[in-house]
C-alpha cells in the first residue's frame, strides 16, 4: 500500500491536472473581473445607489465589454472546470476530501495528519464553488429557458428576498469564496509540500 | 530543499506566474481595447446555441400576486416621448401582402393576452411584471407576412431601433403590450404601445413603439444599443 499510493508531497501531479490548473487560473482572474465590470452595470448590494468596484478590478471597460469577455470565457470555463472535475472523479478520487478527512480532523493530533486533511478539504472545497459558480452562472444567463433553475434559488422569499437577488448574491459570493480558499490553498499547499507541491501543481 | 540543477527555472517559473496573475489584475486597461474583438469571435457561436436553446414553445409563467412592481426600473436611451393615443398610429409594412396603419382601437379588437413574466434587464436586475396587449405574432398576420420575412425591424417614437429575429417575434408571449399590472401602461413603460417577451432581455423590448417592417434579411443597423456593442440576440 505504502508503495503504490504516492505521499501528496512528493512528485509532480500528472500533466493534466497541472494544466487545468494554470489554465483554471487564468480563466478565472478573467471570469472575476469581467464579472465584476457586470456587477457595476447595477451593483447587487444598492443597486443604481451601490457602490461600485475600482475600474483596477474589472476587465471591458463598460457593461458589453464586460459581458463580451465574460461570455467569451465561460465556454472555456465551463470546459476546462467540467473536464477536470471529471477526470478527477475517475483517475484520483482518492485525492479528493471524504469523510475520513473530516475524522482526521476531529481526532488526529499529529500536525501533518490535521493540515494534509485540511488541504484536501480546501481544494475540494474549491471545485464545489467553481461548479456552484456555473450553476448560479447558467441560471443568470438563461432564467427563462431554465426557469426551474432560477426557481432553486426562491428559499429567501419568505424573508423578502426574491429568487432573482439570491441568485445574483450567490453568484457574486462564489468571488470572495474562492479568494478565501485560494488564499487557504497556497497557505497549506506550502506547508504540506513545500515550494516542491507549489511548484508540480502548475509547472 | 531547491534542486541545484535548475535553481533559475523554477524561480522563474514562480515569478512568471505571480508576475502575470497581477499584471493581468493591473493591466486590465490594456485588455479592455480586446473586448470588442474578443466578443466578435465568441458572439456568433454563443448566439446560435441561445436560438438552439430557444424553443417555440410557451414558457411557465408566473403568477399575478408575484408582481414585483417596486424592481421594475426605468431605462431610455432619449428621454420620454410625447404621443397623443388619439393620433397613435402603428405602421406594419416591409415584405407583407396588406402594409398597415393600426389605431388602438384595431390593437384592442385583437385577443388580448396577459403574461406574467420576469423582465431582465442587461444591467443585473429583473423584475416580474405582468404585460397584457395582443400578440405581436396577430398583428404581424393582419398584415399578411410574405414567408421571405426572416427579419422584423422595431421603429420607436424615441428613435429608438431594434430588430429581432422572426422566430422570437413570433413567439406565443411576445407581445405589443398596452397594459402593466392590470393598468393602462404608463407612459415611462413605453405607452401607449411597447413590446414586452419572456425569451429577449430588456434592451430588445423597445418601449413607444410606432413602427414594424418585416424585411428578409438583417441591414446596417441592428439596434439602438447592438450597434454600440451590445450582443444582437439577447435570449434569455
Amino acid at each position: 500500500m505504502i508503495a503504490t499510493t504516492p505521499s501528496p508531497a512528493r512528485g509532480p501531479s500528472p500533466l493534466w491536472t497541472r494544466a487545468f490548473h494554470g489554465f483554471n487560473l487564468l480563466l478565472l482572474l478573467l471570469m472575476a473581473t469581467s464579472g465584476l465590470e457586470i456587477y457595476n452595470a447595477n451593483p447587487v448590494f444598492g443597486g443604481r445607489e451601490g457602490a461600485t468596484v475600482p475600474e483596477l478590478f474589472t476587465l471591458g471597460g463598460w457593461l458589453a465589454g464586460g459581458r463580451d469577455w465574460h461570455f467569451a470565457v465561460m465556454g472555456l470555463y465551463a470546459a476546462n472546470v467540467g473536464l477536470w472535475i471529471g477526470l478527477l472523479l475517475r483517475r484520483r478520487h482518492r485525492r479528493l476530501a471524504g469523510r475520513g478527512d473530516l475524522v482526521t480532523l476531529r481526532a488526529s493530533v499529529s500536525p501533518p495528519r490535521r493540515r494534509l486533511a485540511s488541504h484536501r478539504i480546501t481544494y475540494t472545497l474549491m471545485l464545489i464553488v467553481l461548479a456552484f459558480s456555473l450553476i448560479t452562472g447558467l441560471a443568470m444567463y438563461k432564467p427563462a429557458q431554465l426557469g426551474w433553475l432560477v426557481s432553486l434559488f426562491a428559499f429567501a422569499e419568505p424573508v423578502g428576498h426574491s429568487s432573482w437577488q439570491t441568485l445574483r448574491v450567490c453568484h457574486l459570493a462564489t468571488i470572495p469564496a474562492i479568494a478565501l480558499l485560494l488564499v487557504a490553498h497556497v497557505v497549506l499547499s506550502w506547508r504540506v509540500g513545500g515550494l516542491r507541491l507549489l511548484r508540480a501543481m502548475f509547472l | 530543499m531547491a534542486d541545484p540543477s535548475d535553481p533559475l527555472s523554477r524561480r522563474r517559473s514562480l515569478g512568471l506566474l505571480l508576475g502575470g496573475g497581477s499584471s493581468l489584475l493591473l493591466g486590465g486597461c490594456a485588455l479592455n481595447g480586446w473586448s470588442e474583438t474578443v466578443g466578435e469571435a465568441t458572439q456568433p457561436l454563443n448566439e446560435r446555441i441561445e436560438a438552439l436553446l430557444q424553443g417555440k414553445r410557451r414558457l411557465p409563467e408566473f403568477r399575478r400576486s408575484q408582481v414585483e412592481p417596486a424592481a421594475l426600473l426605468i431605462n431610455s436611451f432619449n428621454g420620454t416621448p410625447e404621443m397623443a393615443p388619439g393620433s397613435y398610429r402603428l405602421a406594419v409594412n416591409g415584405v407583407v401582402s396588406r402594409p398597415l396603419q393600426l389605431d388602438l382601437a384595431a390593437l384592442a379588437a385583437l385577443p388580448q393576452q396577459e403574461c406574467v413574466i420576469r423582465h431582465v434587464c442587461v444591467e443585473g436586475w429583473a423584475a416580474i411584471v405582468a404585460w397584457s396587449g395582443p400578440r405581436l405574432a396577430d398583428v404581424l398576420a393582419l398584415a399578411g407576412p410574405s414567408p421571405l420575412g426572416a427579419y422584423l425591424a422595431i421603429r420607436s417614437a424615441d428613435q429608438y431601433f431594434e430588430t429581432w429575429d422572426l422566430a422570437s417575434a413570433l413567439h406565443p408571449q411576445t407581445l405589443l403590450a398596452t397594459h402593466m399590472n392590470g393598468a393602462p401602461l404608463p407612459v415611462a413603460n413605453g405607452a401607449p404601445v411597447r413590446l414586452a417577451s419572456p425569451i429577449k432581455l430588456g434592451y430588445k423590448q423597445s418601449k413607444w413603439v410606432t413602427g414594424l417592417e418585416l424585411m428578409t434579411s438583417l441591414g446596417e443597423r441592428l439596434g439602438t444599443w447592438e450597434d454600440k456593442g451590445y450582443e444582437w440576440f439577447a435570449g434569455l
